[in-house]
């Protein structure tokens, strides 16, 4: 589903920094916002992404903790297209995390983008019962000058977190 | 890349961004030219400008002094819709639903809180459950948990946590109507049901101070705030609850904004027509974290109350604990109010934005409406807050509306490095602030200078007429997630 964004919204919205990362290479890193944080993210393709944004939520909610791979997660999403997956997926990780204690430190992802739903199935791994390993309160990751591109050397996306 | 805005000056305090590019209305941005300066360097000038691109919006898409950039709608926004043709937008209202401000005053002097602060903090911090996750004490059954939603304050009063004349002075007595916990899923409820009474943390605390200064005599006795005297405020909202209906909100509005056909210049403003389903579901959830940021409100007051009693050994009376105004800061409420000389019912969007009612409205407490509707705005928690109150000309301009804080004007990473090597437990303590805190970096992230002077900002308020200055506040103890 297409989406008519105006103005700003996409154009210009994302501003990696193209000397931070390498053609298929995975990273994140923190980029300044008044109120809020947001986080800029790239990889070869958009399951590298969505891993390294689950890796990038859970080193901020924990403050780079030590999270014990010991348990397993099986989480489906609905999206109405790549961006939108995005905020879902880390709003499951945060979701699980802060109500459920279930810390995920590792995921593998399969994203089927045939499925009416934009659907997206991820077995995750991590520490459950682990609520005291949050130490960060993040309310969700936004639609706010979000963005995720596919582009020749790989995905790019950024999401503005309310902290 | 920040959007070119072109502001043309009206005033001292107001600016007007032109109608153009899809835009409804003309933006109006309540500002000194200095502070004017400084909004420009963030995109929040962009997003008043959004907003106003939002269909039915009435009258200007409104940024008040404490504006700065946020998601969607900018923190420090106020924007009414039209009954007929507008829109109610989950973005409008933000994640923390009903976030808000309490102010309670006391008997107690200044000099007798000096005296024994630290205890008195330490004592405040344990009695109020902060930080990280933080739970209340109160383990409620999914029934109890509906109630809360229904009634919100007078629940808590009605189950021992308050006293019935507290909810005469709280925004919507505390109980805002139409709330539906049929329509909070169960998700939201899971994530908020253990925090009733807690603090969070962020920019939420709970803070003793004392009236040093007195603008406004007649007002000042009105809300009974005596120079010298004690005062506690409370700043929390509803928790993990508000974010979850946000969050199931903007995934429904999401996909009717594009059913309605709403063309969005920032997904976070995602919206629906008022009279849909899906504005009405999300308004009856809107309703129930209204609800329960009331309560969770009033049950912090209910635990204050407790520590204080136990602190000083004397009665709750005695101590004249008695709340003064409970104002939200994110909040979509329908008000009727005049645009071009007729009334009109319209659909008030506050995002980091209070009420600020004229005296004489029918919604101000009796025991203030000749006066007006108390306005309270706190600043960091190293200098002031204010108490302020609210105009006709708000009324007139704002829809009844005004400034909610300071505003941040620091990122927190830049907040978190300005702090680097400093012991601000001890920068507070000097200037005769103690500070109970769950975490350093909480701490850090909310250092004083990271905030606007809010003294600057209430300046532009009261020089505008939009909220007139009554007293100022300056912190004793302050507590912290």
């Amino acid at each position: 589903m297409a989406f008519r964004l105006l103005g700003s919204a996409l154009e210009g919205a994302l501003r990696v920094n193209d000397r931070s990362h390498r053609i298929g290479s995975v990273g994140h890193r923190q980029v300044e916002h008044t109120a809020d944080l947001a986080l800029e993210l790239w990889g070869p393709d958009e399951t590298a992404v969505l891993r390294e944004g689950a890796r990038a939520l859970v080193a901020i909610l924990t403050e780079r903790a030590a999270v014990q791979p010991t348990a397993k997660r099986r989480v489906e999403i609905e999206a109405l297209d790549g961006a939108d997956r995005l905020v879902r997926w880390l709003n499951e990780i945060l979701y699980l995390a802060t109500v459920e204690g279930f810390v995920v430190c590792d995921a593998e992802l399969e994203l089927d983008l045939e499925r009416w739903d934009g659907g997206l199935t991820a077995e995750l791994v991590g520490q459950a019962h682990a609520a005291d390993l949050l130490r960060t309160e993040i309310k969700s990751a936004t639609y706010h000058d979000l963005a995720l591109e596919h582009r020749a050397d790989g995905v790019f996306a950024r999401v503005v977190m309310d902290v | 890349m920040t959007m070119k805005i072109d502001f043309e000056q009206i005033d001292a305090y107001r600016w007007r961004i032109p109608a153009r590019g899809g835009m409804n209305v003309p933006g109006l941005v309540f500002a000194s030219a200095p502070m004017l300066e400084a909004i420009s360097s963030d995109r929040s000038p962009e997003q008043v400008v959004n907003v106003a691109k939002l269909p039915g919006i009435v009258g200007h898409s409104i940024a008040m002094p404490d504006i700065h950039w946020g998601y969607g709608f900018p923190i420090g926004g106020v924007a009414a819709f039209d009954e007929r043709d507008g829109v109610l937008s989950p973005g409008g209202v933000g994640y923390d639903i009903n976030c808000g401000v309490r102010l309670l005053r006391s008997t107690i002097d200044r000099e007798e809180a000096a005296r024994r602060l630290e205890p008195l903090a330490v004592e405040l911090y344990q009695a109020i459950p902060s930080g990280v996750g933080s739970q209340g004490r109160l383990r409620l059954s999914a029934k109890e948990l509906d109630r809360v939603l229904e009634r919100g304050a007078p629940w808590c009063v009605e189950t021992g946590h308050g006293r019935p004349e507290d909810l005469a002075v709280l925004e919507e007595h505390g109980c805002m109507q139409r709330a539906d916990p049929g329509r909070v899923s169960q998700r939201a409820k899971d994530r908020g049901a253990p925090q009733l009474g807690s603090l969070g943390s962020g920019n939420h605390f709970a803070e003793l101070a004392y009236v040093d200064e007195i603008f406004d005599p007649v007002a000042a006795e009105a809300f009974g705030l005596r120079e010298g005297a004690v005062t506690l405020m409370i700043h929390s909202g509803s928790r993990g609850l508000g974010h979850q209906i946000c969050d199931d909100a903007l995934h429904r509005m999401l996909k009717a904004s594009h059913e309605y056909g709403i063309e969005l210049p920032d997904r976070q403003l995602c919206a629906a027509p008022l009279s849909s389903p899906e504005a009405r579901d999300y308004f009856a959830a809107m309703a129930c974290a209204i609800n329960f940021a009331f309560a969770n409100r009033q049950m912090m007051t209910h635990f204050a109350r407790e520590a204080m009693v136990r602190h000083f050994g004397r009665s709750d009376e005695a101590l004249g604990l008695e709340v003064v105004y409970d104002v939200c800061h994110n909040i979509a409420k329908w008000e009727t109010h005049e645009v071009d000389g007729v009334a009109r019912r319209l659909c008030v969007h506050r995002k980091g934005a209070t009420r600020a009612f004229g005296p004489g409205h029918p919604d101000v407490p009796e025991r203030y409406r000749s006066i007006g509707q108390p306005v309270l705005v706190p600043g960091d928690m190293g200098r002031y807050s204010y108490v302020l109150v609210g105009t006709e000309r708000a009324m007139r301009e704002t829809f009844g509306s005004s400034c909610h804080g300071a505003g941040r004007k620091m990122s927190r990473m830049r907040a978190k490095k300005s702090a680097r090597g400093r012991q601000i437990f001890a920068e507070l303590r000097e200037r005769g602030i103690v500070l109970q805190a769950q975490s350093k970096r909480t701490v850090a992230e909310e250092i004083p200078e990271a905030y606007k002077d809010v003294a600057e900002v209430v300046d532009v308020m009261h020089g505008a007429g939009i909220a007139k200055k009554v007293v100022k506040l300056v912190p004793l103890a302050v507590v912290k997630g």
